[in-house]
């Protein structure tokens, strides 16, 4: 690792470079941050990316086969630590010094050992990671996840009969309506990514909540063309219903899809927070998307 | 009474009616399950309750995997090999068991389909399906 010669380094410590400051985000909100892996070459940027690592996270770096998701698994740990950094609960934080544990079904969340903030501000995230993009979501007292697929991922099965063996009849019947190969297959990743998002957002594991399990609705935009989900307009029009437990109202939870660098696809789920909730429903999720290079540089996307 | 079964040599599977599964951390997927108190296929344990699968089938999802993970044929995978750290994502692993059900003529619970992290455990489920099917 190079360092300037005038640092005094004690045990290879080196405070990381600074990271500009965010505000939380608000109730109703979420924040999407992606990083690129592709943009990221600088060899001693990505040995600042390692350092703030802990050295559990280091070793499950080195499990990866292979440069790229060696790569790919550090940029997402720094990913992690240096987005929640940046809301600075409590003054500078620094993001190597956050711990992070599982909640009693092994989701990684973020460890409230040093009382960040205030109790009624609690950080949730969430990452998803391609070989390509890598995006983190977070929200403030409200459980959320997300998941990103390459738009261009083509299933080695055929879709429907994927799509049957894993999703429930409506699913299987909105998917096979779809005439278009193309736009059949691109529906198929976005539900995907829809599905994945609640499973990941509830975290309670697959096992808890197969996919066959829970319908995701997505309501037909003025022209009938269920798939354009690509605008974030669209996100009232997304609701799911749970089969084995209608007591879990639909409503509670808000979804919002999306494209992002225009070669993925988001998805973002988010819990609904009680203050959040009208007799009308919900207002719909506020998304508020970065791109990062962290330590580097941040561009606000939408 | 659970008795020790030694590797490839005895038939008797005494396992939890319910099935665990063990999920480890993949890249795009959710949720690592840390259930310490449920025996694994991989348990340390001196108990060895579960046998463990013939190398040609190991040998047969190792080819499944390499060709859903597009990775090349010199690839060398092992029983050890860990989906996730091959660069398996969820849709990846759903995929793999897919592939594995029209191979070896098996049906693979949704559960359990997300679930098989590494080649050994595949290898393993497959070969306990296969002997209940033949039951």
């Amino acid at each position: 690792m190079k360092v300037p010669c005038c640092l005094f380094r004690n045990f290879s410590y080196v405070p990381p470079p600074p990271l500009v400051p965010v505000q939380l985000p608000s109730s109703g909100e979420a924040h999407l941050w992606y990083v690129v892996p592709d943009e990221v070459k600088d060899p001693s940027l990505l040995s600042q990316y390692m350092d703030i690592l802990s050295p559990c996270e280091k070793e499950n770096v080195l499990s990866f086969r292979g440069e790229g998701l060696k790569k790919a698994a550090v940029l997402a740990r720094a990913l992690v630590r240096t987005t929640i950094a940046r809301y600075q609960i409590n003054g500078h934080v620094n993001p190597g010094s956050l711990k992070f544990c599982k909640n009693k079904y092994g989701k990684p969340e973020l460890h409230w050992e040093h009382d960040l903030g205030k109790p009624e501000h609690k950080v949730h995230f969430n990452l998803s990671h391609t070989s390509s993009l890598i995006a983190c979501a977070i929200a403030v007292n409200s459980l959320i996840g997300i998941d990103v697929e390459d738009k261009q991922r083509k299933l080695k099965s055929n879709l429907v009969s994927f799509a049957r063996r894993y999703f429930t009849p409506h699913e299987v019947k909105v998917l096979s309506s779809i005439q278009d190969p193309e736009l059949q297959r691109q529906h198929f990743i976005k539900l995907w990514t829809l599905k994945e998002s609640y499973v990941k957002a509830l975290g309670r594991g697959f096992s808890a909540q197969p996919f066959k399990t829970f319908t995701i609705r997505i309501r037909e935009s003025e022209s009938g063309d269920i798939c354009a989900l690509n605008c974030l307009d669209n996100k009232a029009g997304i609701t799911v219903e749970c089969m084995d437990d209608p007591n879990r109202l639909s409503k509670n939870w808000e979804f919002a899809t999306m494209e992002l660098m225009g070669s993925h696809y988001a998805a973002v789920c988010m819990e609904n927070s009680a203050a959040h909730q009208t007799d009308q429903g919900s207002y719909p999720m506020r998304l508020i998307v970065r791109k990062t290079i962290p330590f580097v540089k941040d561009e606000l996307v939408s | 009474m659970a008795s020790t079964a030694l590797k490839a040599s005895s038939s008797l599977c005494v396992r939890p009616a319910q099935s665990q599964p063990k999920i480890s951390g993949s890249r795009s997927v959710s949720l690592p399950i840390n259930r310490k108190a449920c025996p694994s296929l991989t348990s340390r344990r001196g108990l060895k309750i579960c046998c463990a699968a013939k190398p040609e089938t190991v040998d047969k999802v190792c080819k499944i995997v390499k060709k859903q993970l597009a990775l090349p044929d010199d690839s060398s995978l092992s029983g050890e090999s860990k989906f996730s750290a091959l660069g398996a994502d969820s849709l990846d692993t759903v995929e793999i068991v897919m592939g594995l059900e029209e191979e070896f003529g098996i049906s693979v619970e949704e559960e359990s389909a997300q679930a098989i992290t590494t080649v050994q455990e595949a290898a393993d489920m497959i070969e306990k399906l296969i002997e209940k099917k033949g039951a």
